[in-house]
Formats: structure tokens, sequence, C-alpha cells
């Protein structure tokens, strides 16, 4: 009887285990005051042709293939951003390189692009934002090695796309790897964080106080055209910078993403002040990329950080990761919430969960870039992660020392869980680094755009089947945020509701235009737009029609 | 069960409100034991002092100083209760001790915060991958011909099911672990070790992988696809020893009721 007891206490608490999978609440959000907007729609050209799958297109600019043995950092390679910079309609496209000058290519339709070297040399990561609220989307560039920020002020448009011309960022001097633009204090102008990478510092010989002075986790203020610096860690390994509202108050908070045993670092906005926090009970030990979206269509938030963890593990990829493991330091400290994964936090309650192995994503491999994006227009964000490693002085045993691993597409089964698409052909075996997703041949659909290190950039053409899209640019002319970063879009559909943001970076190193990308599953109805601008200020766009492009003015 | 076991013995042990605690009582034994441990100690000392020898091989001079009188206590187990019981003695204190060695395990890697990679126990760091999958055939051996020798009821079998699926999952790692030492060989690397892999469970192991499992309520019980293989070896062994106490009390309790009973020997 006794041992019968037993086994009904096991069986509850079986039962109770995997009741930890219950679904996540939906969050409701406040809304301040209804403004208006003149909206004009644009129609999208139709789906190019229905192939289920994406075709792969070189873009004739290559990183990294300068330099004779490649080795760390520059193993890291470059990031990319899009935007529509000469105000055509088209996305353009914007590669840093960590051997050369860093090129625009000017999107003239049909997926051609015609390069524009641009003379700002041994780039990082770039942005693409409107900087000093005139309306035209600026570049800003980090760099590797001791270089700081660069920034690139649209002059408007000349003969041959937008002119730019190289000026100061008055305040901004830290060095820096990683970045991203929002309106952390309100006031309506954008506010800069960068995140150095201090090893890549010593390795360039900068004394370690220096670092500490002139690099780390920075804010810079924009106020009156310039910058204020406060620095909020010293030290700073940081892969990427997030700007996500980390604790649902409907605020943006601080992330940076560090390599190596370095913790990320958390900032939530409390009264008035910038507060350190924890809020994740499992990080990525060395993170490489973040980003977020709504995975479930459930109005919460999921985040997603990438790391290295073979995405393979048959005998012959593990033997090729295993001297590079072995001679990694484990550095162990009470508490340590780092585990050397892929983690998806999802917010159960109170807390965020890292159920990333639940839902089929802890390991994609030497992971860079991780994004969401709705690629198969099903309503339901799908996942891209970048992948590979060259550098000869920790693959010496690999030819060309060269980790070599393909791209890992995944699909939304709809409900969050993630199913690997090989068939999708978005396999890729080049080195990527930097990524990004959007619609660059005006179809409707994501395409998808990476920065290979020693190889030539690569545009997936996105030639899936079904659904469409609904793609919106917001502006906001009378402010110094132009393009609304940071607003929050619900596209109201019969479908379910779907949630989208305006941000400048994500992923790794890659900044994201400010044109949003809805998918519209087949048959569904579209009932309305509701935006929610980064001052609180609400409007709504009844009935936009399916496949096309929406301009939301304020 | 042995035929020959002797009642006046058997009533010792049984009338014991933890027969299994009476049946490993080492007796007239602890004197030797104690010096036995005491020689082992003072050579690996010298060993340690004029050679530096490693842990493992401090453990296994301990051990072998100890073998002796551990031969002996079973010797008499066996002549006092037959080769059935023996054997559940010799299990009891030789999962003991391996259950030991994942505790000191844990200890390392969660008190002592040591890496990962160092977290080897006392005898692991020889060869964690021999000496697991040696070991754990060896206790499926053993448990085997305890259930054939009358040790059943729901524990025992839970104990052979878990005992299987210990070893299949260790033949899991001994043979990715020699796969993956001929890969690196033909690498040309030779100086690396295979060891510590993630097997069939616990985080990136086998089930945590499959496209089967991914997504099902099973990645969603703590620990199955998260777990690091050093919790995983941990619980394995300890849940194995519970169960291994719990089988050995039931069927040490209901030995008078068998020995009445011929049965056939072992």
């Amino acid at each position: 009887m006794r041992l019968n007891s037993i086994a009904s206490a096991a069986a509850l608490l079986t039962l109770a285990l995997a009741a930890c999978a219950a679904p996540e609440a939906s969050s409701s959000r406040a809304s301040g005051p209804t403004v208006p907007v003149q909206v004009s729609q644009t129609a999208l050209a139709s789906p190019g042709p229905c192939e289920d799958r994406f075709v792969a297109h070189g873009l004739g600019v290559a990183d990294g293939v300068r330099i004779r043995e490649i080795t760390t950092y520059i193993s890291n390679g470059a990031g990319l951003a899009a935007g529509d910079l000469d105000r055509d309609g088209d996305l353009d496209l914007v590669f840093a390189s960590v051997d050369r000058e860093s090129t625009i290519l000017w999107n003239e339709g049909g997926l051609a692009f015609r390069p524009e070297p641009l003379d700002d040399r041994f780039t990082r990561a770039v942005n693409v934002v409107d900087v000093d609220g005139d309306g035209l989307l600026d570049l800003v560039f980090t760099h590797r090695g001791v270089a700081g920020v660069s920034f690139w002020r649209n002059l408007g448009p000349g003969p041959a796309g937008a002119r730019f011309a190289r000026e100061p960022l008055p305040g901004v001097h830290h060095y820096a790897y990683a970045m991203a633009w929002a309106d952390l204090n309100g006031d309506g102008a954008l506010d800069l964080v960068t995140g150095a990478y201090d090893v890549e510092l010593k390795n360039h010989g900068v004394p370690e106080p220096q670092i500490a002075a002139s690099g780390g986790l920075v804010l810079y203020e924009q106020i009156d055209g310039g910058f204020i610096a406060s620095q909020l860690a010293q030290r700073s390994e940081a892969l990427a910078v997030g700007l996500v509202d980390l604790d649902g108050d409907d605020r943006l908070d601080i992330w940076a993403a560090n390599d190596f045993e370095l913790l990320d670092g958390h900032w939530l906005w409390r009264n008035g002040t910038w507060v350190p926090a924890r809020p994740f009970e499992q990080t990525s030990h060395s993170t490489m990329s973040i980003d977020w979206g709504d995975i479930t269509n459930s109005g919460q938030v999921s985040l997603f950080t990438t790391d290295m963890n073979p995405g393979d593990v048959s005998t012959s990829v593990i033997a090729a990761w295993l001297p590079v493991m072995s001679m990694m330091e484990e550095h162990r400290i009470p508490d340590d919430p780092q585990i050397m994964a892929n983690v998806l936090q999802v917010r159960r309650g109170d807390r965020w969960r890292n159920e990333a192995a639940w839902r089929g994503v802890d390991a994609t491999g030497w992971s860079w870039s991780g994004k969401f994006g709705d690629l198969d227009n099903d309503g339901f964000l799908d996942l891209y992660v970048v992948n590979g490693m060259i550098a000869a002085n920790m693959f010496a045993h690999l030819p060309g020392g060269e980790l070599v691993e393909e791209n890992r597409a995944f699909r939304n089964r709809g409900d969050g869980r993630f199913q690997p698409m090989a068939g999708w052909g978005l396999g890729s075996q080049s080195s990527g680094r930097g990524m990004l997703m959007a619609d660059f041949d005006g179809d409707g659909d994501l395409d998808v755009v990476v920065n290979n290190l020693r190889g030539a950039a690569q545009l997936f053409e996105n030639r899936l089947c079904g659904g469409s899209g609904l793609e919106v640019d917001l502006f906001w002319p009378g402010s110094r945020n132009t393009r609304a970063i940071g607003a929050q879009l619900e596209l109201h559909t019969s479908a379910g509701v779907l949630r989208r943001d305006v941000r400048t970076a994500s992923g790794y190193l890659s900044g994201d235009p400010p044109r949003v990308h809805f998918g519209v599953p087949a048959g569904a109805e579209i009932q309305k737009l509701v935006v929610r601008f980064p001052d609180g200020a609400t409007a709504e766009v009844s009935s936009p029609a399916p496949q096309t492009l929406i301009e939301v003015t304020r | 069960m042995s035929s020959d076991v002797r009642p006046r013995y058997l009533a010792g042990i049984v009338r014991h409100p933890l027969p299994a605690v009476a049946l490993l009582q080492p007796g007239r034994w602890a004197f030797p034991a104690a010096v036995a441990f005491a020689i082992g100690l003072a050579v690996s000392s010298v060993a340690y002092a004029l050679f530096r020898i490693p842990t493992w091989a401090i453990t296994v001079i301990v051990l072998l100083a100890l073998l002796p009188v551990g031969v002996l206590k079973w010797r008499e187990d066996r002549r006092r209760y037959g080769t059935v019981v023996m054997l559940l003695s010799v299990i009891l204190i030789t999962q003991g001790l391996h259950t030991v060695e994942h505790i000191v395990q844990w200890v390392q890697y969660y008190i002592l915060m040591m890496p990962a990679r160092q977290s080897t126990g006392l005898v692991s760091a020889a060869n964690s991958e021999w000496v697991h999958f040696v070991w754990n055939w060896w206790v499926l051996l053993v448990v085997a011909v305890l259930v054939r020798g009358g040790m059943r009821g729901w524990l025992a079998m839970l104990l052979l099911a878990v005992t299987v699926l210990h070893a299949v999952e260790h033949t899991y790692l001994f043979v990715r672990h020699y796969m993956v030492l001929n890969e690196l060989r033909a690498l040309n690397i030779t100086t690396l070790t295979a060891q510590g892999l993630p097997g069939i469970i616990g985080q990136d192991g086998w089930l945590a992988r499959s496209p089967v499992t991914q997504g099902t309520f099973l990645c969603t019980l703590p620990g199955l696809t998260t777990a690091p293989r050093l919790d995983v070896h941990f619980w394995w062994n300890l849940i194995e020893m519970l169960l291994l106490l719990g089988a050995g009390h039931v069927f040490l309790r209901r030995l008078p009721q068998r020995a009445a009973v011929p049965v056939t020997r072992v």
C-alpha cells in the first residue's frame, strides 16, 4: 500500500513537471492618446514564381578576401544594414567589411544592385538610422580595432543614389563594436548605446586601464545635436546590443550580449535612472546575437540569443570542434547562469524561462546572426541562423582553418516550436556573420541577405509559396525620431494579432530597415493596423489591403 | 538462490530493521579493513611524494589495498548466506563506492566550482568512458544474476530496467568515444581525449537533438534533454543505488520464506 502511494506520488510529480509548459498569458499594453495619421498604400508586386524554396544570388561584395590568413578577431567578420537611402521606394544595402572599404548596394529593382564603395574601412557593425532628424536615413558604423564610431550624414539625392558626408558625432568617443539606436529617455531624439569588445582592444595593445576608461558599455543621450555619454559598465565584450523591453513596463531596456565568460549586461529604466538587473535564470555563454519577437502571436515577446553549440552531433563534427572546445578555459562562478547554447527566453508569469531545447533551437552550430522573420507568410515568425568559423589560430586542424557549417532555417509550427527546414535552400555553407531579412524585390515576402566572411555576400530570394505580405513604413516628421524607432505595431487579422516593432539593430552587427513586414496567411482577413508610437500615442489604419506597402505619416 | 543458506546466520540479518545494513556490517573485518586502508593511504602518499601520481592512481592503490579484506568478507558472506546474498553484498559495496565517485564529481563541480573537464571524481580521470562502460555492464550482469537468483518484485524489475538503460547509455558513449577518437586521428590529432561527450539523455544528447523528440513533452521534463552530463550520471547512479537498496531490502526480508523452498543453485 505504501509502495502504491509512492507510485501515485511519482505519477503526480510527472504530471506536474509536464504541466510546466502551459501556454503563456497574453499581455495588454497601455495606450496613449489617439493621433491622426495620413495613410498611403502602394500595391506590392505579385509574388514571384512559387518554388517552395529560396534561390541564392551572389552580390559581388566579399568580406575578408584580401587577408591571406584569417585569425581571431578578423574571424568575427562584419555586419550589414538595409534601408531606403535614396527614397526611391526600394531598400538599399550597406555592407561593413573587416578588410576593405564599406559598400553601398543601390537597389535598382528586380534584384539588381549597383555597388558604390564608401570610404570607411575596417568596419564591423552598420546601422541605417536618421540620426539628425532631417528625414533622411544616415549611416553609422563601428570598426574593428581601436577606431570608434563613424557617422555618414545623408545629404539627400545625388545623380545616382544619395550623397553622404562623414561628420563627427559630438560626444561619441568610446571604442565600439556593437551598437543600437532608440529614444531611451523619451525626449524624442534617438540615443545610442555602444559596446566595446575588450579582447580585440587588448590584441591591439590597448592597456587595460585605457580600455576600461574608453571602452565599456556606453549610453549616449542625444541632446541638442550632441551626445552625453554615460558609461554603464567598464568591462565589455559586446557582440550585440539589444534595446527591448525586458520587464514589461513598455519602456525599452538595455541588453549587452557579451562574449566569453563575462555575463551579459542588462539595465532597466527605474525611477529616472538605469539600474543593472539579472532578469534571466539562464543565458547563453558567449552570446553572439540578440533578436526578439512574438513567436506565438500571444502578445508576449520571446528573446533569442545565439552561441556556439554544434547543431550536428555526428562524430566528424564533434571531432572538428573538440580541439577548440578543449582549449577554451572554463570559468566557474557561483550561480553562473550561462550555458554554451542558444537560449530562447519565453515569459512565464513574472519569469523568463529558457525553452530553446524544447522548441528545437538550442543548437545551430558556431552561430552568429540569428533572427526571426515570417519567411513563409503564414503569420508566424520563423527563424534563420547563420553559422561557421574561420580562424587559422583556432582551427589549424581543418582545411583553411575553417569550420564549415550550414546555415539553418526553422519554420515556426504555429505554436512557437520550430521545425528545421533544410528544403528551403537556406543551408549555405559560406561562413555567415551579419544577416538581415527584408523585402528587396517588393513582392511582399522577406528575402535574406548574409554578409559572409572570406566569400561573396549572398541574397536569398524568397520563392516560398502561400500567404501574402503587408509592409509598413512609419514617418513622424515633426519629431527627431522621424522613422518612429521603437514603435510597436499590431496587425489584427482573422487569424490572430501579429506584432512587430521598429528597430535599428538586431542579430549580430546587423542593422534592420525601418520598414516592418507582416506575413498574412492565405485566407486571413485583415481588420486593422494599430500603431503605438514611441511616445505612447496610437493610431489606427482600418482594413489595410494585403500585398501593399503602407506609409503611415503622423 | 543457493540452498546452502545457514538459517542461524540468516536470522541475524533478516531480524535487523535494515537487513542490508546488517549484511554490510564489517564485523570482524573492520580492523583489517582499517589497517588495509591505512596501508593503502601510506603507499599512495609515498608514491605521490616520489612520482606525483594522479588522484585516480591514489584511489586505485587504496582500493587495491582494501580488496583482499573485501574478498575475505565476501567469502564469509558466501559461506554464511549463499552466493546470491554474497553477490548482493558485493554490488551494494561496489556500487556504493561508485555512487561516492559521482557525489565527488558533483561536489567538485557545484561546491568547489571546478571546471567540468576537471570534475572527474576519484578514478574516472583515468578514462571515464572505459571505467563507466565496464562498470555498468558489470552492474547489469550482477543485477541479472540477483534477479535470476530470487530478487524479485517491482523494485527489482525497475532496478533491472534502469540498469539496462544505463548500460545502453554507456555503450552509446563508449562507441562514440572511439568513433570521435578515430575522427581525431584522421585529423592528425593524437593528443586529445574524447571523453565527457553527451550521451543519449541530457544536454546536447541524442534525445535533445532527435527530431523525433524535439517539441514533444519529453523535452519539457526537467533535465531529460537539458541536464549536463555530470548531473545525468549523478542521478543515474543515485537512482540505481536507491533501487538496489530497496530491492535488496525486500529480497533479504523474504529470504526465510525462500530458504525453506529448495531452489536451483546459481
